[in-house]
């Protein structure tokens, strides 16, 4: 108990220590987050040696590959383009404590809906990007929206409810693309090309000289969603209530907040940003469907937002830093093998130490006692 | 139409159902015991891959397939205590830690396999053990026309059901199974009368995990003969549904793993009669989300029921 310190009404200096203090809360926590990852990229190290391959070689290709040529560096950022992009979804819902897995199926769902708009229907250039991206975002919200009334109205299990979605979805699209949307004759499922007024163009075209592989103009949704989120979640009524239920739901109803409808609609925006993620996929990186187009985004979307902490500015980081990882790991692939297991085992101690939450807590609880020490003395 | 009535009413599709639904019922099981102990366990896939992946090695190396089956049940077991340990003591978000196990599983047990043969994929090329069937322990019993094929599963088929059975008798029948479910339907409670919470969630996770294994090992050593990438398949998530639609009960959660066993075995036959497979694949996943919602009501109206019987008393 700090008894010693006298009760204090300077409004200005109230704040300021309160800021002060929640800065050095994230400094630790940025601290931690960099310890894990550090510790986790060790941990890679060690097995390498382990395997008798040469770690060094490898690390070198995991950490400067992505650098190495201006296609795979265009690559890196086409990665990040999709993980921001799902982790700025994924951190709505789990902002407000709601564990939605459900950013798969969503941006599945975005895809096909914007795909039978943006391969049948020839639009004027521009009109022919955004009405297939708002017809994916309602599609994707209103997929995001029904487990969110499940859990917000009966009470039903979010992670069971949004892994079944997920789970149907993806089986419908095969139904779709195999029965409807692929061209007949055709051998391999894949849909037709969207038009070419449905393009994202990359920046390879626009710049013709400059190889950066796929990565295209979809990173506009990235700057977008990055604003749009933040202003969503830090400056909104909406926002400020997601916030509080995630501190406390019983505080938040107690306070006049409506809980289920905010817990609701937070499925539904995370469902509205993952299907921007989709038609990044679809109109700026393949330009058509086909069956395994979103691969294990949705899981490393949930990575990204964690490294993170569920913080819009934060998520444009590590999901840079996370697609880098992942197109080193590509490259480590070359030299022993077993790369995208290793990123994906690294990914894994990553996810686990962070969410141990009593490292931080230490830290902070031996700074606050240290402090009681320095108040009493 | 025709053709598939008499396609679902063979011995063939029974024992196939049979057959499929076995890892699921198992696994199911173990996610009952942890739901039921406010734990629910998420990385009962990755359990499953680990037991699957270290059976398969170890009756390679070892050359005994009980011994498969002991490594198989204690690394999917120790998987689940990993989760336990950081849930429990340090703290880690439940869901997140399991998310994170099943990652690790995932690409761990392709490390390790790749480590082993040189190959990513499988360990086809590997002599596995495989755990005996009812035929190597009662030879006659082929002899018998039509039900012999039925009666002819694996022995962790049966040990599915005789598990069943078991699991009930825990948690209903045991006072450690009553306190298991004293802490997940009220842990603070439980924690007043001298129910060390933390014991029992760990218990619970265990068990999960051990059943996990079963299913796991079942699936390498018993319905096929080796390990193969990510061949648990989703099971363990199906099994989680598995629970909600056997309304949380040991017998509920059985048939709802045998719905969701002859969904699959009825897609496999569709697939053979030119129906859209997809579109049967989905009808466990619509099942559940139906029974979610159907579970969710009636736990609705039994607290609202309950609320007013309690006015009632006290005005009474």
């Amino acid at each position: 108990m700090q008894s010693a310190a006298p009760i204090s009404f300077d409004r200005a200096a109230e704040r300021k220590a309160v800021q002060d203090e929640r800065r050095r809360s994230s400094l630790i926590d940025l601290g931690v987050t960099l310890a894990t990852i550090v510790a986790a990229l060790l941990l890679g190290f060690i097995v390498i040696w382990l395997l008798g391959k040469n770690p060094i070689q490898a690390y070198e290709a995991l950490l400067t590959g992505p650098l190495t040529r201006m296609g795979r560096a265009g690559r890196w950022l086409e990665v990040a383009t999709n993980l921001i992009l799902v982790g700025l979804s994924v951190a709505i819902p789990f902002r407000a404590r709601q564990f939605s897995l459900g950013a798969q199926g969503q941006m599945v769902v975005g895809a096909i809906m914007g795909a039978l708009v943006a391969i049948y229907l020839p639009l004027p250039p521009v009109i022919g990007v955004l009405v297939p991206v708002a017809v994916a975002m309602a599609s994707s919200f209103l997929l995001g929206l029904l487990p969110g009334l499940m859990k917000a109205y009966l009470n039903a299990n979010e992670i069971v409810s949004t892994l079944m979605l997920n789970a149907i979805v993806l089986r419908l699209y095969d139904f779709v693309l195999t029965y409807f949307l692929k061209p007949a004759g055709s051998s391999t499922t894949r849909s037709l090309p969207v038009q070419p007024t449905a393009r994202l163009a990359t920046f390879s075209d626009i710049f013709p000289g400059l190889d950066l592989g796929r990565f295209n103009l979809g990173v506009i949704f990235v700057v977008l969603s990055i604003v749009g989120v933040w202003l969503l979640l830090e400056r909104m009524p909406f926002g400020y209530a997601i916030r509080t239920i995630g501190a406390n739901e019983n505080f938040a109803r107690y306070g006049g907040i409506n809980t289920k409808r905010t817990i609701a609609l937070s499925f539904a925006a995370g469902g509205a940003v993952a299907a921007l993620a989709g038609m990044h996929l679809l109109m700026g990186v393949h330009n058509r469907l086909f069956l395994d187009i979103v691969g294990n985004i949705g899981w490393d979307g949930i990575t990204v937002a964690l490294l993170a902490r569920n913080n819009p500015l934060l998520v444009p980081i590590s999901g840079l830093f996370y697609a880098y990882l992942l197109v080193g790991g590509d490259r480590v692939e070359q030299q022993v093998q077993v790369g995208s297991e290793l990123v994906q085992v690294i990914q894994a101690v990553i996810i686990l130490m962070i969410t141990a939450q009593v490292l931080g807590d230490w830290i902070r609880a031996r700074r606050a006692h240290g402090r009681r020490i320095a108040d009493s003395g | 139409m025709e053709q598939l009535v008499n396609v679902v009413f063979s011995a063939a599709f029974l024992a196939a159902v049979l057959r499929v639904s076995t890892p699921i019922i198992l696994a199911a099981l173990g996610g009952l015991i942890s739901e039921l102990g406010g734990v629910i366990n998420i990385a009962l896939e990755g359990s499953m891959l680990v037991a699957a992946c270290a059976g398969v090695l170890v009756s390679v190396w070892t050359q005994s397939a009980l011994l498969g089956l002991l490594a198989g049940v204690f690394s999917g077991t120790l998987l689940a205590l990993i989760l336990a340990f950081f849930h429990l003591n340090l703290k880690a978000d439940l869901i997140l830690a399991a998310i994170a196990l099943n990652l690790l599983a995932s690409g761990g047990t392709i490390f390790v396999v790749y480590l082993v043969t040189g190959d990513k994929s499988s360990t086809s090329r590997l002599v596995s053990g495989q755990m005996p069937f009812l035929r190597d322990v009662i030879p006659g019993i082929m002899n018998l026309e039509q039900i012999g094929p039925i009666l002819n599963q694996n022995l962790l088929t049966y040990a599915a059901f005789v598990l069943t059975v078991a699991v009930a008798v825990f948690l209903y029948r045991t006072p450690l199974g009553i306190h298991l479910r004293a802490v997940g339907e009220n842990a603070e409670a439980a924690r007043s009368v001298g129910i060390n919470v933390s014991h029992m969630q760990y218990l619970a996770l265990g068990l999960s995990g051990l059943l996990a294994s079963l299913g796991g090992v079942y699936l390498s050593m018993g319905y096929v003969k080796f390990f193969a990438r990510d061949m648990t398949g989703g099971r363990g998530f199906i099994a989680l549904a598995a629970i909600y639609l056997g309304a949380k009960r040991p017998l509920g959660t059985l048939i709802a793993a045998l719905v969701f066993g002859a969904a699959e075995a009825l897609a496999i036959q569709l697939g053979n009669l030119r129906v859209p497979t997809q579109l049967v694949q989905t009808i466990p996943y619509f099942a559940t989300l139906i029974a979610l919602v159907v579970y969710a009501v009636v736990q609705r109206q039994r607290t609202l029921a309950r609320q007013r019987r309690f006015r009632e008393t006290r005005t009474a």
